[in-house]
């Protein structure tokens, strides 16, 4: 009887040790699904009159946690000396990811040397900075990261930072793979944020969509916009296009554009070491142009008013000014563009078909932090 | 103040890496335009390395309305002297190859190989290096492209940097 026990006994506790052994298997097994599970891809959206070239490195491609990942690190003061300051303080989503200032002021309270430029389309920037010194955003971001003027901190020390957090790691594993979170991952992460910032719903997207009919004041604009001036046949225009044309307002160019007689600072000069690119800076797109005052890369005008002023009256000769703004006039034999005060406001009516409200409220491009604390 | 001491080998290093660094932006300093990408002899032409090649002009109507007489040398020149597919060699796959054309100020235009080849056409495509006796202005030079035969003069590209070949990849 004792023995019969026995036998049953041990063989309960001989099932009990199998089921135990196959229970670890089990969890064994159903953990390593969780690090394979691959990131889902985030699809770009953009109307196709914005064309494909644009390069998406392969070893970043774009996906929905890498994206919240890096929308968080946009967000996160944690990623400057003294917490201080996240990517948000120079550039505001209702700003249209500019900051309102003339030059910015960082973690060490002194002034960037160049203005905060608005984070729209930057998925077919192949240029990055005023002076287009960055080939691509995963290389763009270790400036303002580690700049004194701007967030002033090395990446081993944010990476370090982030390591201590409970939020990150598992955020950096489900976008990347791996345990340990690397400069590299914050830089492909913020860079992936950054890819999906793409304003195309303005008025004028609109208008190009055919669902939109401008006013009579908006027409007037856009033509002056798009007409280069020719007096002998009575066309007149401003001949932004040249620079700024086609659906994203913006060229991939480098242009003096007759600030200083006198460049103060040189521009694309210091990345290329070539004289002719003194005072010649990148053509930044007029996306949201309404909001992203004060203009230049210095800031020197506050309001587009003066921008106009300045391009109709105002170019200052050097040996670098850009061809197409000398000696271009509405008027024959004329030496400056010679717009009217009327033909100038029409212009800004058309600039401000391009802002874009449904950019700016996104709540895909908002902070995520606020929401985190909220739940 | 604390100072960095650096040994000496260790100072003698970073002193030839930045002779180093020196020497490659003096090198970009100079005017000069490059051929590169599927070439045999990838190239860095100045003004003067250009004199040395047979010069060609053309009477054209530039975009002032004003005829001008460019001189320069024939991009197939050039070609041939960068090893890039010409001639009897400009056959298969090298047909699917163009020349991506790039200026100072960012502006980029492609011509296909056989726009430029002798074989295919009797235009003579020219890198330019002067305008009526002068060399190219600023702003326009020192190397531009004259397309005699493109009525609109979009790809007369100026302030020519660089020259890729590069081969389509659709």
């Amino acid at each position: 009887m004792k023995l019969k026990q026995e036998i049953s006994s041990r063989t309960k506790s001989g099932w009990f040790v199998i089921s135990l052994i196959a229970s670890f298997f089990l969890f064994c097994s159903l953990i390593r699904i969780f690090p394979d599970r691959k990131p889902q891809p985030y699809i770009l959206k953009y109307p196709s009159n914005f064309g494909g070239r644009f390069v998406i490195p392969e070893n970043n491609p774009t996906t929905k946690e890498g994206v919240y990942l890096g929308r968080l690190l946009f967000y996160e003061k944690k990623l400057s000396a003294g917490n201080k300051i996240s990517c948000e303080n120079c550039h505001l989503q209702k700003l249209a990811f500019t900051d309102g200032n003339a030059l910015s002021v960082g973690v060490n309270n002194s002034p960037t040397a160049r203005s905060s430029m608005s984070l729209a389309n930057l998925l077919w920037v192949r240029n990055f900075f005023w002076d287009g010194r960055s080939p691509s955003l995963e290389t763009q971001a270790v400036f303002p990261l580690t700049n004194q003027h701007e967030m002033g901190q090395t990446l081993p020390e944010t990476v370090s930072k982030l390591r201590k957090t409970s939020l990150y790691p598992p955020l950096f594993k489900a976008a990347f793979g791996g345990d340990i979170i690397t400069e590299d991952h914050v830089l492909k992460a913020l860079s992936q944020f950054e890819r999906i910032l793409i304003s195309a719903n303005s008025k004028y997207d609109k208008y190009l969509a055919g669902t939109y009919k401008p006013t009579l004041e908006e027409q007037r604009g856009m033509a002056l916009f798009q007409n280069s001036p020719v007096p002998e046949k009575n066309i007149r225009g401003a001949n932004c296009e040249h620079c700024h044309g086609g659906p994203k307002s913006f060229k991939e160019l480098f242009h003096n554009n007759g600030l200083d007689s006198v460049a103060a600072d040189i521009g694309r000069e210091q990345f290329t070491g070539q004289a002719s690119d003194k005072g010649r800076f990148r053509v930044p797109t007029l996306r949201n142009i309404m909001l992203t005052a004060p203009y230049m890369h210095d800031g020197r005008f506050s309001t587009i008013e003066q921008v106009l002023d300045h391009y109709n009256e105002h170019i200052r000769q050097s040996p670098t000014l850009s061809s197409f703004l000398i000696d271009v006039s509405n008027q024959k034999g004329g030496k400056t563009l010679l717009l009217t005060t009327s033909e100038k406001s029409d212009i800004n009516s058309f600039l401000a078909m391009l802002t874009d409200s449904a950019f700016i409220t996104n709540p895909e491009f908002s902070n995520p932090h606020l929401i985190l604390k909220s739940q | 103040m604390s100072q960095i001491k650096f040994p000496d080998f260790v100072s003698r290093l970073l002193a030839i890496y930045f002779f180093c660094i020196s020497v490659s932006v003096f090198s970009q300093n100079a005017n000069t335009v490059s051929v590169s990408g599927e070439v045999t002899t990838p190239l860095n032409l100045t003004v003067q390395d250009l004199s040395g090649f047979k010069q060609i002009s053309h009477k054209v109507k530039d975009r002032d309305g004003k005829e001008h007489e460019f001189k320069g040398v024939a991009l197939i020149e050039v070609f041939e002297k960068a090893g890039v597919t010409t001639g009897s060699k400009l056959r298969g796959e090298n047909l699917a190859k163009y020349a991506l054309i790039k200026a100072a100020d960012g502006y980029e235009v492609i011509y296909s190989l056989p726009e430029i080849d002798p074989e295919f056409t009797d235009q003579v495509i020219i890198l330019a290096t002067e305008k009526d006796g002068q060399p190219l202005p600023n702003g326009e030079g020192p190397f531009r492209i004259i397309t005699p035969n493109d009525k609109k003069q979009a790809r007369w590209i100026r302030e020519v940097r660089s020259i890729k070949i590069v081969f389509a990849k659709d």
